[in-house]
């Protein structure tokens, strides 16, 4: 079983890369897709390492539901979403995908260095989750800031709460993995995609294109007459 | 029974989506009233909630409900004469989601339980969120997305905070419900390093929703462009909720032991807040993102007193109370001026001492107050703090905190002086009305008989309040 939960912590680590890679976004959604059931099914093996192969039916009950929440409901939105706004790929991303990919090389480094030096008490479990749990949480961090379309934003965020969920189950004791996994999830993500849904539907329906690099005409201070120009008198 | 504050707002706000407009604004105002008086009953009975294992009537978020509830009911009149004006064509939406948002809000007051609490601030953001984009324009839906994108980050840190608040417990091996007053009585059992990573990270999340700097860019934006009476709400109720997380936060640490800790983090995190503030409010171009870093400064300065502890604590909580009151009472002129000129911007603005004489005296006595000057209640807590601070020995984090306060009077008072007095020539667009300012009025006089006289329940509310986290009047 140690070793299915390393295998499965080897492929959300090179989900998170190859998302950072990809330039069209049907393909960020499967991969998503992909890392949704993965992780979903990590703490599922940490329990039945634990326990021996004995599990509840209601544990089992809540997993299925974690499943089909994180591997069908939400990559079903985000594709509906897709549909919706008629959007092939990020065209001008902030950050290039070669150097994305290279960044995500170094928050592995960077999580397994973090991870080294604190030595973290893990209740024997592997150093490997705490490793990916952080990279995926940088990464879906440096996804959000890093493009600009809305719907890659919102799969950034995604991505950043599946890095919180393996952080869930790393981090507390069994007993309580069971309740990091009731709460901490199932309102958040649906909820949170519906309404950012909501808000994508009327950003398409009020001008075209979800773009967020549009979404820029707030500012603090007006440009023809900054600060400096101001002292000058 | 204390549920009701959030059981009667949820019923009524799911009910008036599919009431008439007319019969709805009168359910908003009804249930305004019943949601202060229960508050009300409480701070004096001391009633307690049914479901322990969830909620709890702590002296501090009595304190907060007290004020959320104030504050809706005389928005809520506002409101109504308000809408009547602009004629938003989802009134519906306003008027319901006014209602769960103030749900959400008592929630965050009475939770006891982290998870609890945290669905509870998550679910204020939710429901807010649909009040930012009531006018359906591309900068109001520009604001939504940050303000979505950027709360729910924070949000998602805050969890994580959670997490690692549990990790302590389940280090430091004790099996209690997860609760701030269980985990209170055994906070020194919980593991410190953890504990104050978790603390870390709730503050950062939280303090995303407080409006604490370098957290803060959604503020202006989501302040600016929701409709007035919603702007009141979040910046005089929402963003106490908010810090009503972070204070819990603080409390555990303190009963733990940690209170230099986290009281030094939300000293640097209020000054930075004050400076960040000071330098945006100089130049700005719209009145409504001027009240916004006002409030971010406010923020600030109830996190700093709270970190520094002693007197300058009932300094932040009186600062609460009386910032919560003032701007509002700001917003809702602000919202008086948008009618009157058609525009955000200060530039098209002036003139509004004969043009508005009812407004602008709101409005001027409304900004005298939140700098401080005497006879609003900003004026006592903002002294109390400093001599706080002086008392404690912070010398140098006391003179940052006096030289931020003088930058921003300065950068807001000459926006100020241009609305008021500057040269307008063009029409103005609707008249004040009496029922649109004596809302502000009302609130604004609250917070003077407040300075002259605190009711002894309402001092022994804040007293009970800042005891916990070692605060006193004594200093």
């Amino acid at each position: 079983m140690t070793q299915i939960t390393s295998i499965l912590l080897a492929l959300t680590l090179l989900s998170v890369l190859l998302s950072l890679g990809s330039n069209r976004l049907v393909s960020l959604v499967k991969i998503m897709t992909f890392q949704g059931i993965i992780v979903s099914l990590i703490p599922l093996t940490l329990l039945i390492q634990e326990h021996h192969g004995k599990i509840g039916a209601g544990n089992l009950l809540i997993f299925q539901a974690m499943v089909i929440i994180k591997g069908a409901l939400i990559p079903w939105f985000l594709f509906m979403a897709l549909k919706k706004v008629k959007m092939r790929r990020e065209i001008e991303p902030i950050i290039g995908y070669h150097a994305s990919t290279f960044a995500g090389l170094l928050f592995i480094l960077i999580s397994a260095l973090i991870a080294h030096r604190f030595q973290i008490n893990l209740h024997d479990k592997e150093v490997l989750l705490l490793i990916t749990a952080m990279s995926t949480l940088a990464a879906g961090l440096f996804l959000i800031m890093s493009r600009k379309k809305a719907i890659t934003q919102v799969i950034g965020y995604l991505m950043m709460e599946n890095g919180i969920y393996l952080m869930g189950s790393a981090l507390a004791k069994q007993t309580h993995t069971q309740y990091v996994v009731e709460f901490g999830v199932l309102l958040d993500i649906l909820v949170a995609i519906m309404i950012m849904g909501v808000v994508l539907h009327n950003i398409n329906s009020t001008y075209d294109g979800v773009d967020t690099d549009e979404l820029d005409s707030l500012h603090d201070l007006d440009s023809n007459r900054s600060l400096f120009h101001r002292l000058k008198g | 029974m204390l549920e009701l504050t959030i059981l009667i707002p949820l019923l009524a706000g799911g009910l008036i989506m599919f009431v008439p407009v007319q019969l709805g604004r009168k359910i908003m105002i009804a249930t305004g009233l019943i949601h202060l008086l229960l508050s009300i009953a409480t701070i004096i009975n001391g009633t307690g909630p049914c479901m322990s294992r969830y909620f709890t009537a702590t002296p501090e978020g009595l304190l907060i409900l007290l004020v959320t509830s104030f504050i809706f009911f005389f928005i809520s009149i506002y409101a109504v004469s308000y809408l009547q004006e602009t004629e938003i064509s989802s009134e519906p939406i306003y008027l319901g989601c006014t209602m769960l948002f103030l749900s959400s809000m008592s929630m965050v007051a009475l939770a006891d339980h982290l998870v609890v609490l945290w669905i509870a601030i998550e679910a204020t953001t939710l429901m807010s969120a649909p009040l930012i984009f009531l006018h359906r324009s591309r900068t109001a839906l520009e604001a939504t997305w940050k303000y979505v994108m950027i709360c729910s980050v924070g949000i998602a840190l805050a969890l994580l905070g959670c997490f690692l608040i549990v990790l302590s417990m389940d280090l430091g091996g004790v099996d209690v419900p997860i609760t701030f007053s269980s985990l209170g009585q055994v906070a020194e059992q919980l593991d410190p390093t953890w504990l104050k990573a978790g603390f870390i990270f709730l503050i950062i999340g939280y303090g995303t929703k407080m409006g604490l700097a370098p957290m803060h860019t959604w503020l202006p934006d989501a302040h600016s462009e929701a409709p007035s009476p919603a702007s009141a709400l979040l910046s005089g109720a929402l963003l106490n909720c908010a810090f009503l997380g972070v204070y819990r936060g603080h409390q555990l640490l303190h009963q733990a032991g940690l209170g230099d800790f986290s009281g030094n983090i939300l000293m640097s995190f209020g000054l930075l807040s004050m400076i960040i503030a000071a330098i945006f409010i100089f130049d700005q171009t719209g009145y409504k993102r001027m009240l916004a870093y006002s409030s971010i400064e406010n923020m600030g300065i109830i996190a700093f007193g709270v970190g520094v502890g002693g007197l300058a604590t009932y300094g932040a909580m009186l600062h609460l109370i009386h910032h919560s009151l003032i701007k509002s009472s700001l917003f809702l002129s602000a919202g008086n001026i948008l009618l009157g000129y058609g525009s955000k911007l200060i530039e098209k603005t002036g003139n509004m001492a004969k043009l508005f004489p009812k407004t602008f005296t709101a409005f001027f006595a409304g900004f005298a107050g939140i700098s401080g000057f005497p006879p609003f209640g900003i004026f006592i807590s903002e002294v109390l703090i400093i001599m706080g601070a002086f008392q404690q020995g912070r010398t140098l984090p006391a003179l940052i905190f006096i030289l931020a306060l003088i930058f921003i009077f300065a950068g807001a008072s000459r926006l100020v002086m241009k609305m008021s007095f500057g040269k307008f020539t063009d029409d103005i667009l609707v008249e004040e009305k009496l029922i649109r300012v004596l809302p502000s009025y009302a609130l604004l006089l609250t917070s003077f008989v407040l300075c002259l006289w605190l009711p002894d329940s309402l001092y022994e509310t804040i007293l009970s309040a800042i005891a916990t986290v070692g605060g006193s009047i004594n200093g």
